[in-house]
């Protein structure tokens, strides 16, 4: 139990220095940064309302920041979240333009998630393929697979997925069946709840399972756990195909409960905050929601704080760039005390 | 303060009857809640071999890191000819001629032997590096030493541990007009490249320098050493003069308990279990392929491979985890042969792995022991009930059970495996791996860094494996190691195996096969 609070300090550590700085950029601008704060605050969590905002925007955090979680525990990079998940959507778009109203609800929201999974999942496959096959280096994989993605989006939604009759680039609305239900009088919906489940899973899977052990002993360390006996590479690459799984699930979420269409920059970028998200959980499942409460809670807050105080929503940019750049100094500085003695 | 006479002065030895070249005067330092080193004082004369014994964690490295600049005492003097200087730096240490050479070098291996010593040789404000001048000052420090280079324009990497040795202690030489620090300097050495190491180390005690010789090996302590100083837990515990007579007391000194002398009881031998035929690997940019290797290992015994590193023990133990697929050849295990495409297959065959590199290979640091203990595929699926879903709460009193029987000396068992000293991680991976029941157990370098007590351990369950009817391949470049296990003895030699020698074996004769001087036809 120590042990796990003492994993703890350099999130929080990161998180208070990566304010503090901000702190001060709000200040240079001329702000006062005791008011902005309290104005995102408020917009975070001062009401039921904002609350239920900041689960809404968490929840594609969540699932990304687990694909991130998850590859990073096998020893991989993936930095394809962004892909995945955009691959996710589409093909929930692509199943609800096929299936239109003619499958009933429950079904339709299983297949169409379920094409969400399967189709990051396959984003996320040809980048692990490509990796064990013929030693492609899967950073490079991924993000070149992020730019197919966000063009083939681009593309479909201005040419055989656009609209009918309409005139933006972007996809019909999908129809009511394949809506997520919400879960309260706010925007919270059915999803967030599907994302704590996978978190659950995750969690379980990676701690309690022999699978799980495996995964971690081969990211860890690939020459002692090939010595074990444990198949690396092929847990290297199932661990991969779940993130990306995750991911896909992630985007089709967002188009069920949230946007309904798919357009270009549907992403505001989850996939690469995933891995800030993913960092500041300490790659475990648990942490990662709990990182994914303090993004989507300064996504929620910043609007109020642009709106009351006046200082651009940006501010938490800086947030996020600071709290991963304080992260790996604090790792870097935990590493070396830890070797000194 | 011991005495400072002796009785057979030569006249440069009589330089040692003087007041101490170098003294430390209550030198205490602390790491954390670990205190290193307790008020230590020690004389060390010039024109002496002043050897420091101890276990892993008495101290010795720590005093001598001090000496060289590399670690600040927390209190306590170094004097100088009776002046008390400061070494807060490497630097310190080199302006006043104090010098170490490591156990691990610090030579840039693609780079030629001048290019090593260019940096060493370099004034300081001179700016111009010329190979040439560099090069002649290399031959004047080489002459002047008595030191003998391989060629200067060979890559280092090249060269053999015993050239790369003395590289390290020329250079070190060059700075140490004073003190010169070797550091477990015989790890790595066949018996003749240590022969050659000590006739150099007793000119430069002739020319009046303080050598100070770390090590563990007493055997080195007595051919050496004019003076002996047993550190145990930070603290002085002990002091001895040439001629040492009885090293058993010694020992006992440095591991703090009576010892029991112990031999390895004969091998009660049964069926083949594992034999090699014929085995010969692809050649890769590093190390040494084997050719055409063959021997057979039957239940019951213990067959030690010799040979000095690099030449192709890495690859066969990779042949033997399965992880490195034979070019050809045929491995049999228990009659049968088998083509390893992973180390899974043979694990289920019944091998078990001490592979050579514990850190690296062994162990997963980062994961807790228990984790560590599960790192095995036998005991992972015993642990594994249905669903995929691990048994923890089984696997933890598994665990707790072998952390008694092989005394793993263990915070608890969630800190992670990083935490443990060398000799620990030894113990949890025999425990580890001996609790699968192997048939066959391949130990690779199963001491290499071991203090005393732990390499104890390890001979005595090594050779409780084979008594238990294990085929036992001790794959070793110590050849303590290998006189004290093998039933059976064979060297490898840039990728061949020389002829089984049975014991007694007469170490010379080990040490020429190993350097290659007496050539063994492969059977």
């Amino acid at each position: 139990m120590r042990q796990r609070i003492a994993e703890l300090v350099p999130s929080l550590l990161a998180v208070a220095l990566a304010l503090a700085v901000s702190a001060a950029v709000v200040w240079l601008t001329g702000s006062s940064p005791l008011v902005a704060f309290a104005a995102l605050l408020e917009g975070a969590v001062g009401s039921r309302d904002s609350l239920a905002e900041v689960a809404v925007k968490a929840c594609p955090l969540i699932l990304t920041g687990l694909a991130v979680a998850l590859s990073f525990r096998a020893g991989t990079w993936n930095i394809g979240a962004e892909g995945q998940l955009l691959v996710g959507a589409l093909a929930m778009a692509a199943v609800a333009q096929v299936g239109g109203s003619m499958v009933p609800r429950p079904l339709a929201l299983v297949l169409g998630l379920g094409a969400a999974a399967a189709g990051g999942a396959l984003w996320a496959a040809i980048a692990a393929a490509l990796k064990l096959r013929r030693g492609v280096n899967e950073v490079i994989a991924t993000i070149m697979l992020n730019f197919i993605a966000a063009a083939l989006v681009s593309y479909l939604v201005q040419g055989p997925l656009m609209e009918q009759g309409g005139r933006y680039p972007q996809t019909d609305a999908l129809p009511p069946e394949f809506v997520l239900p919400r879960l309260a009088p706010y925007r919270l919906h059915l999803g967030v709840a599907l994302a704590l489940l996978a978190a659950l899973v995750a969690q379980f899977g990676l701690f309690r399972t022999r699978h799980g052990f495996e995964l971690r002993a081969a990211g860890l360390n690939a020459v002692a756990a090939r010595l074990a006996g444990i198949p690396v590479e092929r847990r290297l690459f199932w661990a991969f195909v779940l993130s990306g799984a995750f991911a896909g699930l992630a985007g089709g979420i967002e188009l069920s409960a949230i946007t309904r269409r798919l357009y270009e920059r549907f992403s505001p970028g989850w996939g690469y905050t995933a891995i800030a998200v993913g960092l500041l959980g300490r790659l475990s499942p648990i942490g990662v929601v709990l990182a994914a409460l303090f993004f989507g809670a300064l996504d929620a807050g910043s609007n109020t704080m642009q709106r009351t105080a006046g200082v651009s929503a940006v501010v938490v940019y800086v947030v996020h760039g600071c709290v991963i750049l304080f992260l790996a100094a604090l790792e870097r500085w935990q590493r070396n005390r830890s070797q000194g003695t | 303060m011991p005495p400072a006479s002796d009785d057979a002065v030569s006249s440069t030895r009589a330089r040692a009857t003087e007041a101490p070249l170098l003294a430390v005067r209550g030198i205490s330092k602390r790491y954390g809640r670990v205190c290193a080193l307790d008020r230590v004082d020690l004389d060390f004369h010039g024109g002496e071999v002043h050897a420091i014994i101890g276990e892993n964690g008495a101290g010795k490295t720590t005093l001598m890191r001090i000496l060289a600049g590399e670690e600040t005492a927390d209190s306590g003097d170094v004097l100088l000819e009776g002046q008390a200087v400061a070494l807060r730096s490497p630097n310190d240490a080199r302006r006043l001629g104090i010098a170490m050479v490591h156990q691990h070098f610090a030579l840039a291996d693609s780079m030629t032997v001048v290019e090593n010593l260019a940096l060493t040789l370099t004034q300081p404000g001179e700016w111009r590096l010329s190979r040439k001048a560099i090069a002649e000052r290399v031959e004047h420090w080489a002459q002047a030493t008595g030191l003998q280079l391989p060629p200067l324009a060979s890559p280092v990497g090249e060269l053999s541990v015993g050239a790369r040795q003395r590289l390290e202690i020329l250079r070190a030489l060059i700075r140490a007009s004073r003190v010169l620090i070797l550091d477990e300097p015989t790890a790595v050495l066949t018996p003749q490249e240590t022969e050659q190491l000590f006739a150099l180390v007793r000119r430069l005690r002739s020319d009046g320098r303080v050598v100070l010789f770390i090590s563990h090996k007493l055997a080195e302590v007595r051919d050496l050493a004019d003076r002996v100083t047993v550190l145990r837990q930070g603290r002085v515990v002990a002091h001895a003069k040439a001629p040492l007579t009885d090293l058993h007391e010694l020992a006992e000194a440095m591991v703090g308990e009576p010892q029991v002398e112990w031999s390895k009881p004969p091998a009660q031998v049964g069926e083949e279990c594992l034999r090699l035929d014929g085995v010969s690997t692809d050649a890769d940019a590093f190390g040494t392929p084997l050719r055409s290797v063959s021997f057979t290992v039957r239940a019951g015994e213990v067959f030690g491979i010799a040979g000095v590193d690099g030449n192709g023990q890495q690859e066969l133990f990779e042949v033997l985890a399965g992880v490195r697929p034979p070019k050809s050849g045929t491995l049999w295990i228990r009659g049968k042969s088998v083509s390893p495409r992973s180390p899974a297959e043979l694990l289920d065959a019944g091998v078990g792995l001490v592979p050579p590199d514990r850190r690296r290979e062994g162990l997963v640091l980062e994961m807790s022991v228990l984790e560590n203990f599960l790192l095995h595929r036998g005991t992972l699926r015993r642990f594994t009930r249905s669903w995929g879903i691990l048994d923890w709460l089984q696997a933890r009193s598994y665990a707790r059970t072998l952390v008694e029987h092989y005394s793993v000396r263990v915070p608890d068992l969630d800190s992670a495996a990083a935490t443990l000293s060398g000799g620990n991680q030894q113990r949890l991976i025999l425990a580890r791996e001996l609790e699968a029941r192997p048939q066959i157990l391949v130990a690779a370098h199963p001491t290499r860094g071991l203090d005393f007590a732990a390499t104890q351990f390890v001979y005595r369950t090594l050779a409780g494996a084979a008594q238990n009817g294990a085929a036992v391949v001790l794959i070793s470049t110590d050849l303590e190691d290998i006189l004290t296990l093998s039933d059976r003895v064979a060297v490898l030699y840039r990728g061949q195996l020389s002829p089984t020698l049975i014991p007694p074996i007469d170490p010379l004769r080990l040490g020429a096969l190993m350097s290659g001087l007496e050539q063994g036809t492969a059977i």
